[in-house]
């Protein structure tokens, strides 16, 4: 089995007329945790939806060596989870049939891990509308866990939670790659892409886009220009921190 | 199902079914020997409007759930993108133009809802929203078209146009034996597509991601969803608010997994409308009330109730 699990060539996005990002280049191996960072539209969930075969995408994508244009809708579900927007609250569902959905004819395996790691036991029965936009968050981290696929991408899966649930998170990212799931996630909080990033692709909001690994794209240089914003780089107990100055 | 729900779908059915085939101008005990005009009644008048109020407000219902998802919004019923008012439009202008016969009446209806449905297919490409926009900016013209006609129509028609707009079931343009199948043919067809209308629930980008080829879903349900209203409509006339309450009402009690709102539609939604017209019958007998106002007067009380309920 190839390490290679997921690899673009050329592969671009433009959406509304606009380039988002082209000629990207990304190798995403097995095990593997990819950070996706960037400014707001630069196109950071697009990327994944592109990835996923869900929006329209110039250049090429390799899903286990196979042109993912030739990989049909319920083939690549079975590939790919993807916790992205949260769901429509209108009709009513519960959490419990919110993970029954996700496992779909899949199987639930996962389930009760799900659950048990996402603290869900309690609001099993109540409806989505009923949940904080936090307890909401963790039912999606949850829907994407019963799934047994081989990628899981994650849209900001830290946003809405609170420290707690954002270190279980990262903690879980890290637990499911050392498995041997693959992760590409989109992350704001340029620590917490420090703290799981074997590689990192920058979207720089004028159509740019660059992957690498992380020790080399996560400086105070690359992302202080990224960003638009002074970076100071500190190190503590052998870790950088990188932190921007809000009072500036 | 808990035992509690169960109890209350059985006491329903059977409450539904006494009181459709005994309410009326003639009171009838069916746990008593008939005599023969009563036998006469029961089997040539009621059973038969029984069987047409079923499998109408079921279809009604169905169709309700359907676009309810489809458009991802839940005020959305069977009338919203303008079945209704093109097969109105269609019943009239064979009134004006061909035959005052219900019959005709009623196949023009169908030849209106077909061409409203054909209409409509051309903007299911668009999202959600814009759909549902189209949809009704298309209603609104169906809408002014039927004032057009009803402004144009001989005055000794427009008794007949309104009766038909209202509802009646008292006969139905489609045999009865084939609207159960066409009830029985889209549970079935309701039931297959469930696991992708599920889906749909979360929304069209989780659905893709779930394995839904959700432009190819939104057309068989648009399709369908249409379909399904052309014949209630051609069989009964404009019925309104089964389909708006009653997919709600099941998800209340049976939550919102399609495997179990769309049966509890179908038969819900008959019973609802079986019971609405054997009041519309009953109230001010020997005279009837519109089946629709009836729908209305039992679905409000009885949909804020569960609201309050489940609140």
């Amino acid at each position: 089995m190839s390490a290679l699990l997921l690899q673009t060539k050329g592969f671009g996005v433009e959406r509304g007329g606009r380039v988002l990002f082209h000629e990207l280049a990304l190798d995403v191996v097995r095990g593997s945790i990819t950070v996706v960072i960037g400014p707001n539209g630069a196109g950071k969930s697009s990327l994944l939806l592109a990835l996923a075969g869900v929006i329209a995408h110039s250049g090429d994508c390799l899903l286990q060596g196979r042109n993912h244009r030739a990989v049909d809708r319920n083939e690549m579900s079975r590939q790919i989870a993807w916790q992205g927007e949260l769901p429509p609250t209108e009709f009513g569902l519960t959490v419990a049939e919110r993970l029954d959905l996700a496992a779909g004819a899949f199987g639930a395996s996962n389930r009760a891990h799900a659950v048990e790691a996402m603290e869900l036991e309690a609001l099993l029965h109540r409806t989505l509308g009923e949940l904080s936009s936090g307890e909401r968050q963790r039912v999606e981290i949850a829907a994407v866990m019963v799934r047994d696929c081989p990628l899981w991408f994650f849209d900001e899966p830290t946003a809405h939670l609170d420290l707690k649930h954002q270190q279980r998170v990262l903690k879980l990212l890290r637990d499911a790659a050392a498995e041997g799931r693959t992760i590409v996630t989109v992350l704001h909080d340029l620590q917490q892409a420090s703290a799981v990033a074997d590689q990192v692709v920058l979207l720089d909001g004028h159509g740019g886009a660059e992957a690498g690994e992380a020790a080399g794209l996560l400086t105070s240089e690359r992302l202080s220009n990224l960003f638009q914003v002074k970076l100071q780089s500190i190190h503590n107990d052998g870790h950088s921190l990188l932190l921007p100055d809000y009072r500036s | 199902m808990s035992r509690g729900v169960a109890a209350l779908t059985v006491a329903s059915v059977l409450l539904a079914v006494c009181l459709a085939l005994g309410a009326g101008e003639v009171w009838i005990n069916p746990l008593h020997p008939l005599s023969d005009m009563e036998r006469t009644i029961l089997w040539e008048l009621r059973l038969p409007r029984l069987l047409i109020a079923f499998a109408v407000g079921g279809l009604l219902a169905m169709a309700g759930s359907w676009f309810q998802v489809l458009l991802g919004n839940p005020l959305a019923e069977p009338y919203v993108l303008g079945v209704a008012g093109s097969s109105a439009v269609g019943a009239i202008l064979t009134l004006m133009l061909i035959s005052t016969s219900i019959v005709l009446m009623s196949a023009g209806a169908f030849a209106g809802a077909v061409a409203g449905i054909a209409l409509m297919m051309a903007f299911v490409h668009l999202g959600s929203g814009r759909l549902l926009l189209a949809g009704v900016v298309l209603a609104a013209f169906w809408s002014a078209l039927i004032t057009l006609l009803l402004a144009l129509m001989p005055n000794r028609d427009i008794g007949l146009a309104f009766a038909w707009m209202m509802g009646d079931l008292s006969t139905s343009a489609i045999p009865i034996p084939l609207l159960l199948l066409f009830w029985f043919a889209a549970l079935i067809a309701g039931l297959v597509l469930s696991p992708k209308l599920d889906a749909l629930l979360l929304g069209e980008k989780h659905a893709m991601l779930l394995g839904v080829n959700v432009s190819a879903l939104r057309g068989t349900i648009l399709l369908l969803a249409s379909l399904v209203t052309a014949v209630a409509v051609t069989a009964a006339g404009t019925i309104g608010f089964v389909g708006l309450v009653i997919p709600h009402l099941m998800r209340l009690v049976f939550g919102s997994l399609h495997r179990y709102v769309l049966p509890a539609s179908a038969v819900g939604g008959g019973l609802l409308l079986m019971l609405a017209d054997s009041a519309a019958r009953t109230v001010i007998a020997p005279a009837e009330l519109p089946v629709g106002v009836l729908t209305a007067m039992i679905g409000v009380p009885l949909f804020l109730w569960l609201l309050l309920r489940r609140n």
